[in-house]
């Protein structure tokens, strides 16, 4: 990686830029070959392409691999609930931002008649 | 040094069983996992939680923290006695919590070493490991590019193997489009590799501070605007701010509230580049003299209009 700014490091935009090889990925989000095996399998992990019969994930995966490797060891998931975790957990931030798109609802308390 | 009342945390009695601590763990677990919980000291809390029921587990560590007796309240100020862990004697297991991060009053106890062992993968291929940080910037830097000067503490071991911490500068280029959630990756930025191996990356995961005036979705950016009852039903052109700065935006007459004016993008840049929406609300002013008030009479009379049903507002 090069970097085009002399003063600072620029950094490159994991999910745009960056493709990861199994080894790296592993690499980055600390955790084994055999998790990433297990993630893939399970279809937690997508492989973006297949190079030559080596997986490459696309950037988005570092996050996606990260909070499954936390959510099971902290919560004692497997990979099934892990997997269903991070789906639901897609599904709430999408139902959110609708839900902040939407125009405020109107709280006012009725005006009883007396 | 405070106190900690590790079953006032878990919310367990002092006599609880273990499957019931364990039981109470995951529940408050699940509730405060940082990657799950809107709660706003979730990562506090679950750290709390960590610490706890790593205690409260373990036998040995359980008790030996009974040992100090059930007088201790929650905060206050404690301090270890001198051969309080006389007689006892540890496996010098390791943590099976990999980011397990004690407070002072679990070192207290139970010392350094415990809790982390050091690198805690075989580090066959010796390449330095990547360290992962958050950086906050400015909506204004996705739209610009900027230069950001950051500290970051980074934990470290020192000969005897010993937990410490150091704190490093580095300047980092925000690219221009740069959404929240996305990562920076800088090469070269984590820890050092040993003998001859490279050194590991930092991967920066970005958030927005909070703006007063914008709020951002994704690659889209709200503003919202306040218009006057007769800009929004006569049309106007209002100065709007946008993170470029402000623009005149016509306002097309019979403008309801709520209404979003969509200009494409004029969100964050990029390929494709998001959208900035205008919200439009309409603000009433109060009448307070006279003449406002015969204002609002000149109002009803040209509107004999039942708002609650009859004809159409719009």
């Amino acid at each position: 990686m090069s970097s085009d700014d002399p003063r600072a490091p620029r950094g490159l935009v994991v999910e745009e830029d960056v493709r990861f090889t199994l080894v790296e990925l592993c690499q980055t989000c600390a955790i084994g070959e055999d998790d990433v095996r297990a993630f893939v399998l399970e279809g937690l992990l997508e492989p973006e392409s297949n190079d030559g019969g080596e997986w490459l994930f696309a950037g988005l995966a570092l996050r996606r691999a990260r909070i499954a490797a936390r959510l099971s060891r902290d919560l004692g998931l497997n990979l099934a609930g892990t997997a269903l975790a991070l789906d639901l957990l897609d599904e709430i931030a999408r139902l959110r931002m609708k839900l902040s798109q939407m125009p405020p609802p109107h709280d006012e308390p009725p005006h009883l008649a007396g | 040094m405070k106190f900690k009342d590790y079953y006032e945390i878990l919310g367990v009695k002092r006599d609880a069983t273990p499957d019931e601590i364990k039981a109470a763990y995951r529940k408050l677990a699940r509730k405060y996992h940082p990657d799950v919980s809107k709660e706003p000291q979730a990562e506090a809390r679950f750290k709390e939680l960590g610490e706890a029921h790593e205690v409260l587990k373990d036998a040995e560590k359980r008790a030996l923290y009974d040992r100090m007796g059930s007088q201790w309240k929650s905060g206050q100020d404690f301090t270890p006695q001198p051969g309080w862990d006389a007689g006892f004697e540890f496996r010098g297991g390791e943590s099976e919590m990999g980011d397990f991060d004690p407070s002072d009053f679990f070192e207290a106890f139970f010392g350094r070493r415990q809790a982390r062992g050091g690198g805690r993968r075989p580090n066959v291929h010796a390449q330095g490991e990547d360290h992962h940080a958050k950086i906050l910037v400015d909506l204004e830097d996705a739209y610009r590019g900027a230069q950001k000067s950051i500290t970051l503490r980074m934990p470290s071991y020192d000969a005897a193997g010993r937990l410490t911490s150091h704190e490093r500068r580095i300047d980092v280029g925000i690219p221009k489009g740069i959404r929240a959630g996305q990562h920076l990756r800088l090469a070269g930025q984590g820890a050092p590799g040993m003998g001859k191996g490279a050194a590991g990356d930092l991967y920066l995961e970005v958030a927005f501070n909070p703006h007063p005036v914008f709020r951002v979705e994704d690659r889209d950016v709200f503003v919202s605007l306040a218009l006057a009852p007769w800009e929004a039903a006569l049309g106007a052109k209002v100065e709007t701010p946008t993170p470029e700065g402000p623009i005149e935006l016509t306002i097309p007459a019979g403008s309801a509230p709520g209404r979003q004016m969509r200009l494409r993008g004029r969100g964050i840049p990029g390929n494709p580049a998001g959208d900035l929406y205008v919200v439009l609300s309409v603000s009433l002013p109060p009448a307070n003299t006279e003449d406002e008030k015969e204002a609002y009479r000149a109002l009803a009379r040209a509107f004999p209009v039942n708002p609650r049903g009859g004809r159409s507002e719009r």
